[in-house]
């Protein structure tokens, strides 16, 4: 009887430790690997800012510029009406959404098109046509603000960013966006980054 | 010298037919025609991958800054660099032809049912970690194909649904291109990649040792004829004639056809035209063809029932009285697959 309980005592304690060096194992060993995944993932800040853009004067009813954010992406910033609101201004993203290729402005046709897909899109960046109008993807749009004179955009405000923000071009007349077929560049040197 | 040799066969005791008895794998007899052969021809392309992308990557390196002009001064200024580049570029394009071809031969005969079928699952992942080598390496360049080819490959991940967001943050290193992008792709293709490939290929190797070679019999064969030969040497020879035959290939495709470089990456303009490698030509149409989300559950679906073919096929074979479905399955898909390529190729948009 004795030597049974003390068998039973034996066996339980080798599953206990066999259970518990287990345990250790996968617990070390999951933490390592919880701390490389974490490594791996990128940062996300999601911290927004305003960001100054250009004085509304500098453009014209019709015209429109090229902005890049701090964290790299491009929008095409129009001047749709001639008053002095952000009503006045439209900022679409020129990122497909489908796959992120750069949309560009077709002015014989009034639309945006990414050539990778064929996406279409209406100056007001509603898809149309293509892998876009079917998965109901649009441009995005950013929010604007104009100040004294000043315009302004709201993006994210990314710590690794490629570089400062800023006007990359103004083009036009008429029509959002640019068609660099028909229009001369104007390239300004990027500003530094606000707030 | 034999007192060399005493010492080492005292350290390490294998003799001659110990290493004999570990090479002689039979082979059946259809591998003498060099066109059942094609399972080595991948391997000995991923050889010569390994060797010139170590040299490649002496001189190579991975930053937005910097890809393009190391490029350059490889294929310009390096010494035999234009030769290096363009043996690499040709060996990844005939590895994965003949990964593809390899596999095709392997559906067409039916060399994947049972007891092969894990053998097939193996084979599988060795051709999305061949398509993926392709794909990182394009990558690098950093020229405008390039660039942009990554930028849409990163964004199809991103339209898997779930874990789409989280594939394409840890390839690109953040929701769009940025510099921590090439690193990544580098690391990939040069380090993670060809350790899973080997590793995979060793797997691959060792069932056939287990299993044996699948065999095929041909009806003008005479049926009294011995049925098999020495792998050692006499397959050996077979093997080391195509590694011959391909490096005469390869000499000559990158001394006719080298290597070019494209304009350098611009972010902010996508080409008119762009185009992928030709082998991701299918899956690029087919991603024209739908909604990216649609597109990309339906090519896993596609991957998915390659990948359980065999297990599929049994059931077809056991239940119904369609037994040969699989040819004609098969013949249906490479037709597709090939129209769906000279459509792509053909066409700008």
């Amino acid at each position: 009887m004795t030597r049974e309980v003390s068998g039973d005592r034996r066996s339980f304690l080798g599953w206990a430790s066999s259970i518990a060096m287990a345990s250790g194992l996968v617990a070390a060993y999951g933490t390592l690997a919880a701390f490389m995944g974490r490594f791996l993932y990128p940062a996300h800040p999601r911290a927004m800012g305003w960001l100054f853009v250009a004085e509304t004067g500098r453009l014209a009813h019709g015209e429109s510029l090229r902005y890049r954010t701090p964290g790299g992406a491009t929008v095409n910033i129009t001047r749709s009406g001639a008053g002095e609101t952000e009503g006045d201004f439209t900022a679409l993203s020129s990122t497909c959404p489908h796959l992120g290729c750069q949309v560009h402005w077709e002015g014989q046709n009034n639309r945006y098109f990414c050539p990778c897909h064929n996406g279409v899109f209406d100056p007001n960046g509603l898809a149309t046509a293509g892998p876009p109008a079917d998965a109901h993807q649009s441009l995005p749009r950013y929010a604007l603000r104009v100040e004294r004179g000043l315009l302004f955009i709201e993006v994210p405000v990314e710590q690794v960013a490629v570089g400062p923000g800023g006007v990359i071009e103004i083009a036009g007349p008429p029509g959002p966006g640019h068609d660099p077929c028909l229009y001369a560049r104007v390239t300004i040197p990027p500003r530094e980054v606000q707030g | 010298m034999s007192r060399v040799l005493a010492w080492v066969q005292e350290r390490l005791p294998v003799s001659g037919a110990d290493l004999r008895e570990l090479t002689n794998e039979p082979v059946p007899n259809h591998l003498k025609h060099w066109w059942f052969a094609l399972g080595g021809t991948p391997a000995y392309l991923f050889v010569v991958q390994i060797a010139t992308g170590i040299l490649l990557a002496v001189y190579y390196q991975p930053s937005p800054e910097t890809a393009y002009e190391s490029v350059r001064y490889i294929t310009e200024e390096a010494a035999y660099g234009w030769f290096l580049r363009g043996l690499h570029k040709w060996a990844a394009t005939l590895m994965i032809a003949a990964v593809i071809l390899h596999q095709m031969r392997v559906f067409f005969t039916g060399a994947y049912r049972k007891p092969r079928e894990i053998n097939w699952m193996v084979g599988m992942c060795l051709l999305i970690c061949t398509l993926m080598l392709g794909f990182t390496g394009y990558s690098l360049v950093y020229e405008q194909l390039s660039y942009w080819g990554a930028t849409v490959g990163a964004n199809i991940a991103g339209s898997v649904p779930f874990v789409g967001g989280l594939m394409r943050d840890m390839l690109l290193g953040g929701e769009v291109y940025n510099q921590h992008t090439l690193p990544r792709f580098f690391i990939l293709h040069a380090a993670v990649l060809p350790v899973a490939l080997t590793l995979l290929v060793g797997i691959h190797i060792a069932i056939i040792r287990v299993q044996g070679v699948s065999e095929l019999h041909f009806e003008h064969e005479p049926k009294s004829r011995d049925e098999h030969f020495n792998f050692f040497p006499d397959h050996l020879y077979t093997e080391l004639m195509i590694g011959l035959v391909l490096m005469i290939l390869l000499a000559a495709l990158a001394t006719i056809l080298p290597a070019t470089l494209g304009a350098k990456a611009d972010p902010l303009t996508t080409p008119e035209v762009i185009k992928p490698e030709w082998f991701f030509y299918v899956a690029f149409r087919w991603l024209k063809l739908f909604s990216g989300t649609v597109a990309v559950l339906s090519t896993g679906l596609i991957v998915f029932v390659m990948f359980i073919w065999p297990l599929i096929d049994a059931w077809i074979r056991k239940h119904t009285r369609f037994t040969e479905a699989s040819v004609w399955i098969g013949m249906c898909a490479v037709l597709a697959i090939i129209g769906l390529t000279i459509w792509e190729a053909v066409v700008s948009h």
